[in-house]
């Protein structure tokens, strides 16, 4: 294979490479406390693509297909992480050392619920998803 | 909506889903992201609360991306402290 091949592949790799590893590496902290690091992998991938395109002599079309690909996932993958994904920081009724607002609200199976049932008796986690119906 | 109450029913005391259908709660905890559904739609912010017995807040994450979520062994230390 031709210095151009192996960076085409190399590209390939890395950029399939950091799907795969996103996806299957979540239940690890450092991987989905840092979705940025794809978009940091797809741009290396880009880069390698871009070598081997400078570097392709007969055959090129491999150079090319790594470029279009991890281009194309840098954009979609760098629109997603940092436009997409972003929440915007605004207050709450949060404070350390105050009690949030009570609200009762019916459960999935009608029982209402309400934060003033669990006051005295135990601590609560409240989880806000994020969700639409 | 019939997955989630047969999975509601599933659920011991320890873990209960309330359903903020209109976003209220979320609104009056100033966690509502406006229009970050992907048709527009207002969703909640991802949030995580820890309360003491006495209902006091002793911890919270509020995510910039919604990618992110509190680190469970964060979750686990703050209930621990109480």
């Amino acid at each position: 294979m031709t210095s151009s091949g192996r960076l085409a592949a190399l590209s390939v790799v890395v950029a399939i490479g950091a799907v795969a590893a996103y996806v299957l590496l979540l239940r690890v902290a450092v991987v989905r406390n840092h979705p940025e690091g794809y978009v940091v992998a797809f741009a290396l991938a880009t880069a390698l693509a871009a070598l081997a395109v400078a570097r392709a002599r007969a055959r090129r079309w491999p150079a090319w297909l790594a470029l279009g690909l991890s281009s194309l996932l840098l954009v979609a993958g760098g629109w997603f992480n940092f436009v997409v994904a972003q929440v915007p920081v605004t207050p709450t009724a949060l404070r350390v050392g105050e009690r949030p607002p009570d609200f009762t609200l019916p459960d999935a199976t009608g029982r209402p619920v309400s934060l003033e049932d669990y006051r005295g008796k135990k601590p609560v986690v409240l989880v806000f998803y994020r969700g639409y119906w | 909506m019939s997955e989630l109450q047969g999975l509601g029913a599933k659920l011991s005391e320890a873990e209960r889903a309330g359903v903020d259908r209109d976003l209220a709660v979320a609104r009056r905890y100033g966690l509502v992201h406006a229009g970050g559904g992907p048709d527009g739609q207002d969703v909640p912010r991802p949030a995580t609360v820890v309360l003491d017995r006495d209902g006091v807040v002793r911890w919270f994450s509020v995510s910039r991306n919604f990618q992110v979520r509190p680190d469970p062994d964060d979750v686990l230390r703050a209930v621990r402290a109480l």
